[in-house]
């Protein structure tokens, strides 16, 4: 048994246990009939739904949400035009947004979709988010957790290597604390081949039907492929793994490409899909610069100064990728940038302090003292005042010994 | 059989906790340093740091380490350099603390520079939850020395571990001697 099989069992071990302990008090039974086979609503499903809705409450009450409403709305505006017509009203899909860098998205049985700041960050267009959006409807519409429940909860043989396996996955169990196990099996190992190849056909359909590009689905893998190459490390996560990347591509590749969809995505859907999602850019890459990944932090922030050019926030991240970096002739670079946050906005203390920094390791101690200065003028209660306060001091003694 | 087995097993862990519970000076070559260990604080083997508690890991315990400046965090890419100020050392940490996803509700409550035995550095205090909810305290000191990043930390788990326990982190903080500026 490989390990992404034994993960997978995991979760269904998970899900048997907690069966039998939730299926007495369950609420209102699920009423979908948009499946393939002859699959029924039943007490796993219904056990499903229940423990995905815990799972839910557990994470977005850890803080882990990105709270932005009108980029909520829009997510699911998005999923609106790709709904299929015949969707019961009972199943509602929604998307709500993960901070987190990392690349992911994941869907819950019940319709909820999780998809992480970090692969929305690296989005071009609209069409490459409906290509995600509409595979994760896929997992939700045609019921993938229940078909993969009911297709392993009669293999107890497997069990004894889901706990050996569970022993050595550290990470899988901390996360399935802060996601829950349903999430973290779908978040990690996503589902079976099969069931993911589904996915891949199905969204396929439901883009063109919404009149998108299923094309720019390929060009948004290519440039994830060509991050996590240049990033040196793969992630935890489903869209973060490169074979799993590459299997989605192939079977996007085999699906028959009709003729109108070659036309390019106009510049104007780009500027739209790129002003909806504006701040999470910034947001995003302050998240990747704190990971030390600043190439694609730069990447984020130049996707936002194509549509808000003079934004002093912007500016001054930049500045920080190159000061952190700290490679040659980077301190140069970041003094440009954080004297053009400076210039937009004179009144934001963050770039002063940084300009400041850089003078002072450079021994430059007058002019770091004159902008360690005005930082303390513009944010007297600034929480790093304890260090300005003793650059201060060493700049004074400095000058007083010279 | 049985019987043998338990009392075998009985003995094993006296004598571990016997020689565990010691107290005093610790010098192993390959940290880099000393320090003192207080009276009824036991070391916990390991040859990466000093781990050292009270009661058990879980109510407190005090780690003493030096790493190489060049050495990979667990989360972040980036690494310390000689030429960090400590608010740099610092917000690496922090950024390795915030990066990770096990510890939950993070609040940093403090970040101020400090001199530790005479050596420019930094102090940290936060607060988190693991993944399965329990609360913990932790203080931090570090700071560079040429090519090694040394650090202290003292984590508790609750209020009255760690306001009890305080002093015995003072108590090593002020043993703690550089013996050479080479980090394993």
């Amino acid at each position: 048994m490989n390990i992404q099989a034994s993960k997978l069992c995991l979760y269904f071990l998970a899900l048997l246990l907690l069966a039998s302990a939730t299926a007495c008090s369950s609420p209102s039974k699920p009423k979908i009939s948009l499946v393939p086979d002859a699959l029924l609503t039943s007490e796993d499903e219904q056990m499903l739904w229940q423990k995905s809705e815990q799972e839910q409450r557990a994470l977005e009450s850890n803080g882990l949400i990105y709270a932005d409403p009108q980029l909520e709305d829009y997510l699911n505006q998005v999923v609106a035009k790709l709904t299929p017509a015949d969707l019961p009203p009972d199943l509602v899909i929604r998307v709500k947004v993960i901070k987190n860098p990392y690349l992911n998205a994941f869907a819950y049985p019940n319709g909820m979709i999780y998809i992480h700041s970090g692969l929305l960050a690296q989005m071009e267009n609209e069409a490459q988010l409906a290509a995600v959006l509409a595979h994760e409807m896929t997992h939700c519409i045609r019921r993938h957790a229940l078909r993969a429940f009911r297709k392993y909860k009669n293999q107890p043989a497997v069990f004894i290597a889901i706990q050996q396996t569970l022993l050595k996955t550290r990470g899988l169990r901390k996360l399935a604390h802060s996601i829950g196990v349903t999430g973290a099996m779908v978040a990690i190992s996503g589902y079976t081949r099969e069931l993911e190849a589904e996915a891949d056909r199905v969204g396929f359909e439901w883009v063109l039907q919404a009149g998108y590009n299923p094309k720019e689905a390929l060009a948004l893998f290519d440039q994830m492929l060509a991050d996590i190459a240049q990033d040196g490390h793969e992630e935890p996560f489903f869209f973060g793994s490169h074979p799993k990347i590459r299997q989605r591509a192939a079977n996007l590749q085999n699906l028959p490409m009709p003729a109108m969809i070659k036309r390019p995505v106009s510049n104007n859907h780009r500027k739209h899909f790129l002003a909806k999602l504006d701040q999470l850019f910034l947001d995003n890459a302050q998240l990747d610069i704190r990971l030390g990944r600043f190439q694609a932090a730069k990447k984020s922030i130049e996707k936002f100064t194509t549509i808000k050019p003079d934004d002093t926030r912007a500016y001054f991240l930049l500045g920080e990728i190159y000061r952190q970096r700290g490679q040659q002739s980077d301190a140069h670079t970041a003094l440009g940038y954080y004297s053009r946050a400076i210039t937009l906005d004179p009144s934001f203390a963050a770039p002063h302090k940084a300009i400041g920094l850089i003078h002072y390791k450079k021994g430059q101690h007058a002019l770091a003292k004159k902008f360690f200065e005005s930082c303390l003028q513009l944010s007297p209660d600034s929480p790093d005042k304890a260090y300005i306060e003793g650059y201060l001091k060493q700049c004074t003694l400095s000058k007083e010994s010279s | 059989m049985k019987k043998i087995v338990q009392f075998s097993l009985l003995m094993i862990v006296a004598s571990c906790l016997a020689c565990a519970a010691n107290g005093g000076l610790t010098k192993p070559a390959s940290y880099g340093f000393q320090v003192d260990i207080p009276k009824g604080w036991r070391q916990i083997d390991n040859n990466r740091y000093l781990l050292v508690t009270r009661e058990n890991p879980f109510q407190q315990y005090i780690l003493v380490q030096s790493r190489p400046i060049g050495k990979s965090f667990r989360h972040t890419k980036k690494t310390m350099r000689k030429t960090m100020l400590p608010e740099e050392a610092a917000q690496i940490i922090i950024d390795e603390l915030i990066s990770d996803r096990n510890l939950v509700n993070l609040k940093l409550l403090n970040n101020a520079p400090e001199s530790i035995k005479g050596f420019a550095g930094f102090k940290i205090l936060y607060t988190y939850q693991d993944a399965e909810g329990h609360s913990f305290k932790t203080l931090y000191y570090g700071f560079i020395k040429e090519d090694t990043f040394f650090n202290l930390r003292f984590t508790a788990s609750d209020r009255f571990h760690f306001q009890r326990d305080i002093e015995a982190f003072r108590y090593m903080l002020n043993s703690f001697e550089v013996i050479k500026a080479k980090a394993t």
